[in-house]
């Protein structure tokens, strides 16, 4: 792995290069708050920051987009349409990484969908350390640091940055667009440092390994859990729509107003909310909050687990931070991991 | 559909401001290629024709007094499918905050003191439509949005079922990027609300007031705590059901 140095002014001028031939996204205030916005300027970065409020995945699985455009009667036809520019997503948390290796997974997996790997393809990832919140826990499910997922990825040591290099790409971009030099031992033993002192800052935690997880899950189907927080649940879709790796969506239909023409879409959908499991007829696979609700944590813990191999929960904590009636999927986790503890003893 | 007679639609107005119907005449840019779709017979807003023989009937403004119950009941026989269009329709609407205040007070403070001896000034408790004829479909908004109005026209006309959102406003805000306005120290009725809205009013710094009215199954004792937990008493929590919820908690006491 290749490390260099790079200054903290040298952040700006580099971010000043990268707009020439990006679209660059990053972490901005919005109403004082931490979200992701496009930059024009490095000015607007606030970097040293904790997660934002929404993930950055529609950057590149947007909340609707067009799938294909269409004409009906005569002259039928059938057009596939993809959206995608070159991007940059700037200051990229690790967990937020680990979340996009998983949706790159998911969008690879049988028919790979065109749409997100073209858009993913032309997407430079620039990660950067952060410091957590009192919702994120990462450290609990292994994604409190990233090896890879990412073309530069950069970790703040005080005097500057240590920048990890991933990829080709990101070398390359690197060296076209800012002045560094190679880091020091010294410098990369900071890195360890920031690394260990974030480790003991965390306030949410799960109290059991993670890969113990889909089994406690599977156990736990039928846990009074569920009903008590599907009580209080307003089935608002939130946390799904936070979530870095929610990725379910709804494909319409819009025509024109001539009514022989228009556009096949996909729009963001969420097992949280009512309408999701309705089918034809009218009947709800899943049809009360805690059903629903079930759903949702055991496609994080489970589910998704035992199809691609790996927790589909990053503890990024922003289902937890978005939840108005205090949800808490740590919490809930862990009300599961006692249960089963109490049943075994 | 060249050969065929365009579907005849019809609008008219209950007791409202007409302001959902401004919204679809202000469709400028659409209403040409709307009117080659189909014959407007009935629209006192914009046209002087009057017929009765209309397909589609788009129905504004709640029932306010007992002649309306009459009317509507008349336009429900002509029309193969009523649309209810907008809060005042849909839920009852503003009107229906007339409905906190005995009939006669209400009646004496619009209308002065003589109108209670007044046969044409009667008033009953404002309410939606559906409590008084079937009702097909639902465009719902204080006012309506020009989109929403076109999207279930389409779908009326390709005899789809028009897509009216079952979601709450929460979904269309994350949408839009905002930051949730329980964050920023203030209360919404966004949890509760049916979106199709895009979030506007919060989008532009507001809150949700709930014009759409309510979801399908709305999870009111989990709003309540929420709006106790960020503040509200419980005078403040019922009040901010009130605006558009009127209809609703007036069912509730009868
Ligand atoms: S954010 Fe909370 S209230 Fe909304 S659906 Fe998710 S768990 Fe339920
Ligand atoms: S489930 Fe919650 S904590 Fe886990 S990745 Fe999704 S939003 Fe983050």
């Amino acid at each position: 792995m290749n490390y260099r140095f790079l200054s903290k002014k040298g952040v700006a001028s580099f971010v000043t290069g990268l707009l020439k031939e990006f679209r660059v996204y990053g972490p901005v205030k919005k109403d004082g708050f931490p979200m992701y916005g496009e930059i024009t300027s490095p000015d607007e970065l606030h970097l040293l920051h904790t997660p934002t409020h929404l993930s950055p995945k529609h950057y590149l699985f947007p909340q609707r987009e067009t799938l294909l455009r269409f004409k009906n009667g005569e002259n039928h036809s059938i057009e596939p349409t993809v959206e995608a520019h070159d991007q940059a997503l700037f200051g990229v948390h690790s967990c937020d990484i680990h979340a996009i290796r998983l949706m790159d997974m998911v969008f690879a997996y049988g028919t790979p969908d065109v749409n997100y790997l073209k858009r993913r393809e032309k997407t430079v990832i620039i990660g950067i350390d952060c410091l957590p919140d009192k919702h994120c826990f990462c450290k609990s499910v292994n994604t409190m640091t990233v090896d890879s997922g990412f073309d530069l990825f950069l970790h703040d040591i005080g005097s500057g940055f240590v920048v990890e290099i991933g990829t080709r790409k990101g070398n390359d971009l690197l060296y076209k667009h800012a002045k560094t030099k190679k880091a020091t031992a010294g410098e990369r033993a900071k890195m360890a440092e920031f690394k260990n002192k974030k480790a003991e800052l965390f306030i949410t935690k799960i109290n059991a390994e993670a890969s113990t997880l889909p089994l406690l899950y599977s156990g736990s189907y039928f846990s009074p859990v569920w009903e008590k927080i599907g009580k209080i649940c307003y089935g608002c879709g939130s946390c799904n729509n936070v979530c870095p790796t929610c990725y379910c969506f709804d494909v319409r239909d819009d025509v024109t107003l001539n009514l022989t023409e228009g556009g096949r879409y996909r729009v963001w959908d969420g097992c949280t909310l009512e309408d999701f499991a309705k089918v034809a007829g009218g009947h709800n696979f899943r049809k009360t909050r805690a059903e629903r609700l079930r759903h949702r944590f055991n496609r994080k813990f489970q589910y998704q687990v035992d199809k691609f191999g790996g927790l589909f929960c990053v503890g990024c904590g922003r289902c937890i931070r978005t939840c108005l009636v205090n949800i808490n999927i740590a919490e809930v986790t862990n009300e599961l991991i006692e249960e089963t503890n109490k049943d075994r003893s | 559909m060249k050969n065929k007679q365009k579907p005849k639609i019809a609008f008219f107005s209950f007791t409202c401001c007409e302001g959902c119907q401004l919204q679809v005449l202000s469709c400028e840019d659409e209403l040409p290629d709307v009117l080659s779709l189909v014959d407007i017979v009935n629209f006192r807003e914009a046209i002087d024709e009057k017929r009765d023989d209309y397909e589609i009937a788009f129905i504004e403004g709640s029932i306010s007094r007992t002649q309306e119950i009459e009317e509507i009941k008349k336009i429900r026989e002509k029309a193969k499918i009523v649309v209810a269009l907008g809060a005042c329709s849909a839920t009852g609407g503003l009107n229906c905050l007339k409905n906190r205040f005995p009939m006669e007070e209400a009646q004496r403070v619009v209308y002065g003191n003589k109108a209670k001896n007044s046969k044409l000034i009667d008033t009953i408790p404002a309410r939606p439509i559906h409590t008084v004829i079937p009702v097909d479909y639902y465009i719902h908004g204080c006012p309506i949005t020009k989109s929403e109005f076109l999207d279930v026209l389409k779908s009326l006309l390709l005899g789809k079922k028009p897509d009216i959102p079952n979601y709450p406003v929460c979904v269309d805000c994350k949408m839009a990027g905002n930051v949730c306005v329980f964050e920023k120290g203030m209360t919404c009725a966004g949890p509760i609300t049916r979106a199709g809205c895009s979030a506007i009013c919060v989008t532009y710094g507001c809150v949700c007031w709930g014009c759409r009215g309510l979801v399908d199954d709305p999870n009111i004792t989990a709003h309540e705590d929420t709006l106790k937990r960020y503040g509200l008493t419980v005078d403040g929590v019922l009040r901010g059901f009130d605006l558009y919820g009127g209809w609703e908690k007036y069912k509730e006491k009868q």
